[in-house]
């Protein structure tokens, strides 16, 4: 029950955080943006679209931050995770699957053609990251021998996994990213669509999306440190406090990427994943395979 | 109504501001721009996202009419400006501060009636005309939507209008038209000195549209810097031109940028000279033109007051048919980057008309 807490609690820091430095960024106020926001949506009337599916709408809107907290329970927060199951890993990814579903479900069921388009794209996207970032997930577990996050852990006593798969860890990070739809891959709430998906929520709606967007962000953020970078191990300090500040590392540096690198259009990320990432990452599982070899 | 009053004074500190901007509105919009940019608001991009709109100069019966659906899909609260083409600094400044004051009080009220909820009807459904179906580009029939590109869009030409039929997020047909303008003026950016400037701005409608959001601001920056040069204003025309170099540098230089625009909208060697090459060769046109004209890497004697001998873009007419032929065929994204890249300028065109 305590890690529950300490896990709502930390997402909330980190996604507080990842929302401030994206405010910041972009010129639009400090620390105190993310409440100035909140506060606007809270007060802010919610808005209906002819013929909308609300219904839909709404089990996209709440699906996406259900989506990120239930994908972090497996993560071990520097100590025990909250559910340690024997098949962490896949777990993680099913509950990112999940994210499709409710983004798809937003953006089809305002009823309104920008969004509609935004979730054709995540759509499609999925299609370009999906695989290599299972084949990226899959090295990983080969390198540990377990599904388990804590086996994963103890396997990095010794070196980091980012250090000798490399390239996973690039792919990881790319596949991370395009998953919280973020900076370069984020095509499908995209400037050039109206803010694609969630273009049509106002009020309650909005905060709710916007605040799973940066949950998701964070959480796909933060497995990269028990999937690559030794989870809470470090001199000196305990380790949820060596967790916290990779994971913070890691979203900063995906925050400041949104800002610096221009958006990837969905075609061409298509394109590039099927033809340079997957061949890239079914190279680094046969290496892996073969390190590993008894 | 303590709480909702204190939330109310908290979210109106930065209210998120929709920027429509009419023909012959540029100079009003160049000021809002600014003060928004040194306030910190940010920009939105859709009017549900919007708490602030700011119609800059004066609207046609069309684009009234748009901005009236625009203001009608804001929620409360909301608050609406409009300066007129020939504000001032101070007056935009002013009539910002007012809108913090409305939003803080609650915005706006509705007036008049809320709109009626729409009748039930086997063919229009909820009021609205179902879409027709048609063959797509790979033998699917597939559900056509009449979607009309403009007036009131982030990072768009003022006063153009594009009426597309989309299948899926294809342009099937597109019909380019530029609304008639509410007010007669000067073009803008036909003023000699501001040719530099002018790319710069198209620039930052053509990054913000290509997803960069770092460099589009800088290149709007650079804009502002550029025209209080060549005003007389303010700044020394070497230290922009410095800044200009790392701009150009970077924009040059940003590999992903060069993979997104290569080979979009070609105009073949039969189109107009300038707009010749994919939305790549014409990006990286305005940068050099721009270098040009500010002076680049050995490019001697940096003027305080730069020269300017840059030729008009579009010097006659709306490159409606160019344009059109483009958009066919083109996904939306596409579409968006091609209608930046080609950047009509159309109080020019609209001068030449009238």
């Amino acid at each position: 029950m305590g890690e529950a807490v300490a896990l709502v609690l930390a997402l909330g820091v980190l996604a507080w955080g990842a929302a401030a430095l994206d405010a910041r960024l972009g010129g639009a106020g400090g620390w105190g943006a993310p409440f100035r926001e909140a506060a606007r949506l809270v007060v802010q009337r919610r808005r209906r679209t002819p013929l909308a599916d609300t219904v839909l709408v709404r089990v996209g809107v709440v699906g996406l931050p259900l989506a990120a907290l239930l994908a972090a329970v497996v993560l071990p927060v520097g100590g025990a995770a909250v559910l340690d199951l024997g098949v962490g890993v896949v777990w993680f990814n099913a509950m990112e699957v999940c994210v499709w579903g409710a983004v798809w479900l937003v953006g089809w069921g305002v009823n309104s053609a920008y969004p509609l388009v935004g979730g054709y794209r995540f759509v499609a996207q999925g299609l370009a990251y999906e695989l290599p970032h299972m084949f990226a997930l899959i090295s990983v577990a080969l390198g540990a021998g377990s599904l388990r996050m804590a086996d994963v852990v103890a396997a990095q006593r010794g070196v980091w996994f980012a250090v000798w798969m490399p390239v996973a860890f690039a792919v990881y990070l790319v596949s991370a990213a395009a998953m919280a739809f973020w900076g370069p891959f984020g095509q499908a709430v995209g400037r050039d669509v109206a803010g694609g998906v969630p273009a049509e929520l106002a009020g309650a709606d909005r905060l709710v999306f916007l605040a799973g967007r940066y949950a998701l962000l964070v959480v796909v953020g933060a497995a990269a440190v028990p999937l690559f970078l030794g989870g809470g191990a470090g001199p000196w300090l305990p380790g949820w406090a060596w967790a916290g500040i990779k994971t913070a590392a890691v979203v900063a540096g995906l925050v400041l990427a949104g800002h610096r690198v221009p958006v990837v259009r969905v075609d061409r990320f298509v394109a590039f994943a099927w033809v340079v990432l997957i061949p890239l990452t079914l190279a680094q599982l046969l290496v892996v395979a073969i390190v590993v070899l008894p | 109504m303590g709480l909702r009053g204190w939330l109310l004074r908290q979210a109106a500190v930065r209210p998120r501001v929709l920027v429509a901007c009419c023909p012959y509105g540029t100079r009003a919009r160049l000021l809002v721009e600014a003060e928004l940019d040194r306030r910190g608001w940010p920009v939105a991009s859709a009017p549900a996202e919007a708490g602030l709109l700011v119609v800059c100069g004066a609207p046609g019966a069309e684009m009234r009419q748009a901005v009236q659906g625009v203001w009608e899909a804001m929620v409360e609260p909301r608050a609406l400006v409009e300066p007129a083409s020939a504000v001032s600094r101070e007056e935009v400044a002013a009539a910002l501060n007012d809108a913090v004051e409305t939003l803080a009080r609650g915005g706006t009220p509705r007036t008049g009636p809320p709109p009626a909820p729409p009748a039930a009807d086997m063919d229009l459904p909820g009021g609205v005309p179902m879409a027709g179906r048609g063959p797509d580009r790979d033998g699917l029939t597939l559900d056509r939507l009449h979607v009309p590109l403009g007036p009131v869009l982030a990072d768009w030409p003022a006063g153009l209008v594009v009426d597309t039929v989309l299948q899926g997020d294809v342009i099937q047909e597109a019909v380019v038209r530029a609304l008639p303008p509410g007010e007669h003026g000067t073009p803008f950016w036909a003023e000699p000195g501001r040719g530099a400037a002018a790319r710069l701005d198209g620039l930052g409608r053509l990054l913000g549209v290509a997803g960069w959001p770092w460099a589009a601001r800088e290149a709007r920056r650079l804009r502002d810097r550029l025209l209080a040069v060549a005003d007389g204003g303010g700044g020394r025309g070497g230290e922009v031109a410095g800044e200009f170099r790392g701009f150009a540098r970077r924009v040059r230089g940003s590999v992903v940028l060069r993979c997104m625009l290569r080979g979009v909208g070609v105009v073949g060697g039969g189109g107009p000279e300038r707009a010749r090459g994919d939305v790549l060769d014409r990006a990286y046109r305005w940068v050099e033109e721009a270098e040009d004209a500010i002076g680049g890497p050995g490019r001697p004697g940096v003027p305080d007051r730069l020269p300017d001998r840059l030729p008009d873009r579009w010097p006659d007419r709306l490159p409606d048919g160019l344009l059109g032929g483009l958009l066919a065929g083109a996904d939306l994204a596409q579409a968006r980057l091609i209608v930046a890249s080609v950047d009509p300028d159309l109080e020019r065109v609209a001068v030449r008309r009238g």
